[in-house]
């Protein structure tokens, strides 16, 4: 019996299995590709690491790090696993996986689930038109260019003004597309000001704000689309609509927690769409962990890889029988969008670490935490908020003492 | 009067905020309007007198699991390079193993920099 599976060698479920491993616990990892690394090998631009290891790393870079510690461990690694079933009611866990070898099973005492998030697809958009080729998703296009060397397609539209798109943007236009234009739904780009300077405004790429594609329009290959204008809240202006000639679509649509790969009634968080879970990174069942961009999408994966660093804290304390009180609620409210962990209740004395998006965008912000009387109990200032930007905060334990609710909210500074 | 050599826009990428700098190159110094604290002034004049760059991209790789291997630059190179650095390397082909860190290529385009594997790839 091993003492925690991870489920996901991407750089979250990494993470966490070194850690246990440097801790001293027999650890497995089970990875559904067939190498380690997670995404972060289809993103072979820098910017990785700035946070975790203080400099400036590419996606398979920052991977590799972890990935020749896992190994140095001894860490056991199933690779091409996939996980079928799981048992996780007791203190004894199954697991049954099926790889290439057959069906596996294995027994642990705790498991963590570090799946990461799947993208956006056109049928949650309801994409209009026709089903050619030359419709991908923004992801499958970075596989398809960094790791085969193959161009989708030579005129480009992208569809979404997020991190991603705009990634995908630079690479195609430095791979050799002829014509790239990005549209999006918002006023404005919704990544982050670095990805705008360095991969929109660097190259010149075409930026049509506020635009939105109608449908589709090709029989056994993309030949275009048709655009329409939106307003503030997405409706389509009429009379705005024009034929745009292209023949590759990506859809840049956003990401969101892979929960529908979770085999086991775990709460799921409506707000962020993944587990909920407490200050050490546990979802509402217990002795299995949840962490990186299952638990919510994080915009850096230093921060998704602090999460797994702290969950294995957790499962230590899991491990080894640490103890509980009764749970106090942590909670969004107007200002803020979602707010990770949902709930705090172990008994610990560090800080505890929180993630939360900002609903809304706002100079000299103060971050609050607030009684359920709306007394305000901790506060942090920032210079700057906006909901392209997690937030991070270090809340002190006493701040939850006594406490049934804690909200969290924005007040001007 | 002063003579204004240049004038560019560009977002502050130092914060969230994202601030658009409106800067104007007058005799060798930066005036910058649209920032909201200090840090926008010296982000700008770096940012006109010196964009640099780390620029990605994959090379073919023979005798490994993938057809690709991902490399970039060893340290940033003035941005106005990228589109010449990834010419450079269209036909370029390297043979596995190859593991990360290693030169792949001196001196990319007469920037003085070199071209580095950005992982490990054993021979398959």
């Amino acid at each position: 019996m091993k003492d925690v599976a991870v489920v996901g060698g991407g750089p979250s479920g990494l993470a966490a299995a070194v850690r246990l491993a440097e801790k001293g616990f027999d650890v497995a990892v089970i990875e559904v590709m067939g190498e380690l690394g997670g995404m972060l090998e289809q993103c072979i631009h820098d910017g990785f690491g700035t946070k975790v290891f203080g400099e400036t790393l590419s996606g398979p870079e920052f991977a590799e790090r972890f990935v020749k510690k896992a190994y140095s461990l001894g860490i056991q690694v199933f690779l091409n696993t996939y996980v079928k079933q799981v048992k996780a009611g007791g203190r004894v866990k199954e697991i049954v996986a099926v790889s290439p070898s057959g069906v596996q099973r294995l027994e642990t005492r705790a498991i963590v689930y570090a799946i990461g998030c799947r993208e956006r697809n056109g049928f949650e958009i309801r994409l209009g038109g026709t089903r050619p080729a030359g419709v991908y998703t923004a992801g499958m296009v970075q596989r398809l260019v960094n790791l085969y060397g193959v161009l989708p397609g030579r005129r480009i539209l992208i569809m979404g003004g997020g991190d991603v798109g705009m990634i995908v943007a630079r690479h195609l236009q430095l791979e050799g597309a002829e014509s790239i234009l990005i549209v999006f739904p918002e006023a404005g780009f919704a990544g982050l000001p670095r990805n705008v300077q360095q991969c929109v405004l660097d190259f010149g790429i075409p930026f049509k704000p506020r635009t939105v594609v109608k449908r589709v329009i090709g029989k056994e290959r993309v030949e275009g689309v048709v655009l329409t204008r939106v307003d503030e809240k997405w409706n389509p202006i009429e009379g705005t609509e024009e034929f745009y000639a292209c023949d590759t679509v990506i859809l840049a649509l956003g990401l969101v927690p892979y929960t529908g790969e979770l085999k086991l009634g775990v709460r799921i968080d409506p707000a962020t769409r993944g587990p909920e879970v407490n200050e050490f990174f546990e979802t509402s069942v217990e002795g299995v962990f949840a962490v990186g961009n299952l638990v919510q999408v994080f915009d850096y994966v230093d921060d998704a890889v602090e999460t797994a660093c702290i969950a294995a804290r957790g499962v230590e304390k899991y491990l080894n029988g640490g103890l509980k009180t009764s749970p106090v609620r942590l909670a969004p409210s107007g200002k803020v969008r979602m707010i990770v962990p949902q709930r705090v209740e172990w008994v610990d004395e560090e800080n505890v670490v929180a993630f939360l998006r900002p609903a809304v965008e706002k100079s000299n912000a103060r971050i609050e935490l607030r009684s359920s009387g709306g007394k305000v109990l901790e506060r942090f200032f920032r210079r700057y908020v906006r909901p392209s930007t997690l937030e991070r905060i270090e809340v002190s334990r006493s701040v939850f003492s006594g406490q049934r609710e804690v909200e969290t909210d924005i007040a001007d500074g | 009067m002063r003579q204004i050599l240049q004038t560019a826009e560009l977002l502050c990428t130092r914060c969230p905020r994202g601030c658009l700098l409106r800067v104007k190159v007058v005799e060798s110094r930066v005036a910058v309007e649209g920032n909201e604290c200090p840090v926008g002034e010296k982000h700008a004049a770096e940012e006109v007198f010196n964009p640099r760059r780390i620029v990605s991209t994959t090379v073919r790789i023979v005798g490994a699991r993938l057809p690709r291997l991902p490399v970039r630059t060893s340290e940033p190179v003035l941005k106005s390079r990228a589109i010449d650095i990834v010419a450079a390397l269209k036909n370029m082909v390297v043979e596995a193993p190859v593991k990360a860190g290693q030169i792949i290529l001196k001196n990319v385009a007469g920037t003085g920099v070199d071209i580095i594997a950005e992982r490990d790839m054993e021979r398959a």
